[in-house]
């Protein structure tokens, strides 16, 4: 529960900050998704349950939501449904190293990405975005992505970081956060 | 295929969790006209949090965007003190250029008026007493121009005469000295005397007390020595003596602060002597070789 507690509290963190940072740089394009990297690492974690990692990626989509002014509901949808499909490559595949952090991140990107769209483009009617919009937006998602997987393997780090220091991660040290497994 | 109670509970759970965002896009979906109460619910709950996720994003955003100016007026200001810096130092050299001008233009001013022979010569150093005082100054005029003896003026008066010529540079003698005499007069009474070195920074002469001398008056080259040009400022009475017969001892300050001389005037040639029929002017009668009142 404290640990769910830790991702939704870094995760509006990083949200706000990621926002400042935008605000100051004046970048619109090449922003990193830094929830779903979040989800990502829930989605890997044997200590973060199926319930626990899906309330996490729903939160932090309706955090998204509300931040980037979507159609609430809309990015909450996403985040559930990738962290469900996460969660599922997650008995298939392990995630060790920084380049396979780096990896999960991209992909957990273009998987967000393509769930958000098929969401939006599924309600585009109802929610009165046009589809053009849309498919329009798909031309500068590579630079999102990039960001995101630029920043996963820090972020990566810096969650295991943060849980050992919170005492939170039960790894033995030969693993701990700094060895990179 | 047999599903637990616990598979089912969790599938379960799932689709409660994944109904939240369902219904909230439902309610997003929905003609704000036609609203539920649900709907109605969702949205009111949804405003204040979207108020403080706004505004958290907006402190954090505004943290860091002080932080990022902070560095930046840190560059700005060590930029700024930097460029400072070499404008006081620039500022420091225009204003001894300006010193420097206004002396120039004095002792131009002083060459105009000055009908002797004279040229230039640049203070090239100094003799100090242990009490930090001009004792003696150098200028840069060797014997090729100047001879033991020469007056040498500045644009404020008398400063003394050529004590040694060498090649490059000549000593000259402060009116200060106790070696030195020069013939001077009051300017006001016009009592002549001669004035003698005393200290550092004080000459004393002897006059009649028959003649009404004041403090404060203005004590000036005689011409009767025919080293010194008549006329120019010598210093000022500032303490008056009273002796034993009928003199007086005046004691005078120098007009000139040879602490801040950087030009002065070496007289070569005493001005010419005026021709009564005024048809042509006389030779310049040298002033080398003319040796100070004994």
């Amino acid at each position: 529960m404290l640990r769910a507690f830790v991702y939704v509290v870094l995760g509006w963190l990083l949200i706000a900050l990621t926002g400042g940072m935008a605000d100051v740089l004046s970048l619109t394009v090449m922003l990193p998704a830094t929830s779903v990297v979040i989800v990502t690492y829930a989605a890997f974690s044997p200590h973060t349950s199926v319930h626990a990692g899906l309330a996490v990626a729903i939160g932090l989509g309706y955090l998204e939501d509300l931040h980037q002014g979507a159609p609430i509901g809309t990015l909450a949808l996403a985040h559930g449904l990738t962290f469900l499909l996460l969660r599922w490559a997650s008995g298939r595949f392990a995630i060790t190293g920084f380049i396979m952090r780096a990896v999960a991140g991209l992909l957990s990107a273009v998987l967000l990405d393509a769930v958000t769209l098929a969401i939006l483009l599924v309600l585009a009617d109802p929610l009165g975005v046009p589809r053009e919009a849309l498919l329009g937006v798909t031309s500068v998602l590579h630079w999102h992505v990039l960001a995101t997987m630029l920043v996963a393997p820090p972020l990566w780090a810096g969650v295991d970081r943060l849980l050992a220091a919170l005492r939170l991660d039960d790894r033995p040290p030969q693993q701990a956060y700094w060895t990179g497994k | 295929m047999a599903l637990s109670l616990r598979s089912i509970r969790n599938g379960a759970v799932i689709v409660v969790l994944l109904g939240i965002p369902v219904l909230l896009l439902r309610s997003t979906a929905q003609d704000p006209h036609r609203m539920s109460a649900f709907d109605r619910a969702v949205r009111r709950i949804g405003a204040p949090l979207e108020a403080a996720v706004s505004y958290s994003a907006g402190m954090l955003g505004a943290f860091f965007e002080r932080w990022v100016l902070q560095a930046r007026l840190q560059d700005t200001n060590e930029r700024l003190s930097s460029e400072n810096r070499e404008l006081r130092q620039r500022m420091r050299e225009l204003v001894h250029l300006q010193e420097e001008n206004q002396q120039l233009r004095r002792a131009l001013q002083m060459r105009e008026k000055v009908h002797e022979d004279m040229i230039p010569a640049e203070r090239v150093g100094v003799d100090q007493s242990p009490f930090f005082r001009v004792v003696n100054i150098r200028v840069d005029r060797g014997r090729e121009y100047a001879r033991p003896g020469m007056a040498v003026l500045s644009p404020d008066g008398v400063v003394g005469r050529i004590d040694k010529a060498l090649d490059d540079y000549s000593d000259v003698m402060l009116i200060t000295d106790p070696r030195s005499k020069i013939a001077v007069e009051l300017a006001r009474t016009k009592a002549q005397g001669i004035l003698e070195g005393r200290t550092e920074d004080s000459c004393s002469m002897e006059v009649s007390k028959d003649y009404d001398v004041e403090v404060g008056e203005l004590v000036q080259t005689s011409g009767v020595d025919e080293l010194f040009p008549k006329g120019h400022p010598v210093g000022q009475v500032v303490e008056i003596e009273p002796l034993v017969g009928d003199q007086q001892r005046l004691h005078v300050v120098p007009a000139v602060r040879f602490d801040r001389i950087d030009v002065v005037w070496v007289v070569l040639a005493n001005a010419p002597r005026p021709d009564p029929r005024g048809e042509s002017e006389g030779p310049l009668q040298q002033a080398r070789g003319l040796g100070p009142v004994q």
